[in-house]
């Protein structure tokens, strides 16, 4: 299931030169952007059947914050 | 009689829970319609009837009604034609819109967006015009399409793809429809300010929102803007004019 969420965030922010760490900042990220949010939040929304606000979303700071939404489902 | 008037006419006005589609209905009781609100809550949709002008000889209707669910149409337009009579206008302000990049745009999301924002229009279109359903003397059909249906933004392709498909439609049914006296016409809104997107970034936002008004050279807009204009196109003072798209958009296209 972690392989599977990585794999899909590497694919949605177009990561194709590192793997991604559950440890990484991913707002630090050169790809991260206001489309790269959007395309997160779709992600969620499409592949897991979250839908998660935007407040809440703000909180999160790390790629395992952004998984421990998926797990916490 | 002021030629926006329009006393005994049946309007049915879809996406009237909120926004441009309340307005727009609010604006329509008070030239004289007799509206029929169309849309999925039919809790909000009874909001809105409260909202209505109601004079003595006006009456107005609820109809709560899923447009991507064909048969259910079927049976909305009937029931219209039933307790109101004949309609002599349509203004279709029901759709979704999302800003969202290619990446994200999945064959699943555009059978959705077309699904909502097209083929329920056209659908709908098809039904009021089946014999019997729409006013002898004619009338007129609004459709709500957006800039973006002639300009472009990131993240807005499948939202514009849509409402590029309204605006493209509008042409050939003005020429289909003309014989029945019935004219088609689309309305492209800039951005308006509704209680739906006043709390989205690109709104709530200070900079963001700067940013957006900066492309519009009257300012963002009101959801009244757009119902004044829709009442010019459902009235008799707009009796000259069909398959056009007016751009009620505060100069967004000037530039």
């Amino acid at each position: 299931m972690e392989q599977k969420f990585l794999d899909l965030l590497k694919e949605i922010l177009e990561i194709e030169d590192r793997e991604l760490l559950m440890t990484d900042n991913f707002r630090e990220y050169p790809e991260w952007d206001s489309l790269a949010y959007l395309s997160v939040i779709a992600m969620l929304d499409e592949e897991y059947g979250i839908q998660i606000e935007g407040s809440e979303f703000k909180k999160l700071k790390t790629v395992g914050d952004l998984f421990s939404v998926v797990t916490k489902k | 009689m002021s030629p926006f008037d329009l006393k005994n006419r049946v309007i049915l006005i879809t996406g009237a829970s909120s926004g441009i589609g309340r307005q727009c209905a609010i604006g329509c009781s008070k030239f004289g319609a007799n509206v029929i609100l169309s849309g999925r809550d039919k809790g909000r949709l009874n909001e809105t009837l409260g909202m209505l002008r109601n004079d003595e000889n006006q009456c107005h209707a609820v109809m709560a009604c899923d447009l991507t669910d064909y048969a259910e149409v079927e049976r909305m337009i009937s029931q219209v034609v039933e307790k109101m009579g004949r309609i002599d206008g349509v203004l279709h302000c029901a759709g979704i819109s999302t800003t969202l990049p290619l990446r994200s745009v999945s064959i699943g999301k555009l059978e959705e967006y077309f699904n909502a924002n097209v083929f329920s229009a056209y659908n709908l279109t098809r039904e009021v015009c089946k014999a019997g359903n729409f006013s002898k003397e004619g009338g007129s059909i609004v459709f709500l399409s957006s800039v973006m249906a002639c300009v472009g933004e990131v993240g807005k392709s499948l939202y514009a793809m849509t409402k590029g498909a309204l605006r493209a439609g509008v042409k050939s049914l003005a020429c289909e429809l003309a014989r029945k006296n019935i004219r088609v016409n689309s309305i492209s809104p800039g951005v308006v300010i509704t209680p739906i997107n006043q709390n989205l970034p690109h709104i709530a936002e200070p900079e963001r929102r700067e940013a957006l008004e900066s492309k519009h050279l009257l300012g963002l807009g009101k959801a009244e803007d757009v119902a004044n204009a829709c009442v010019f196109l459902l009235s008799d003072a707009s009796r000259w004019i069909t398959g056009i798209d007016l751009c009620v958009d505060g100069g967004y296209t000037a530039m």
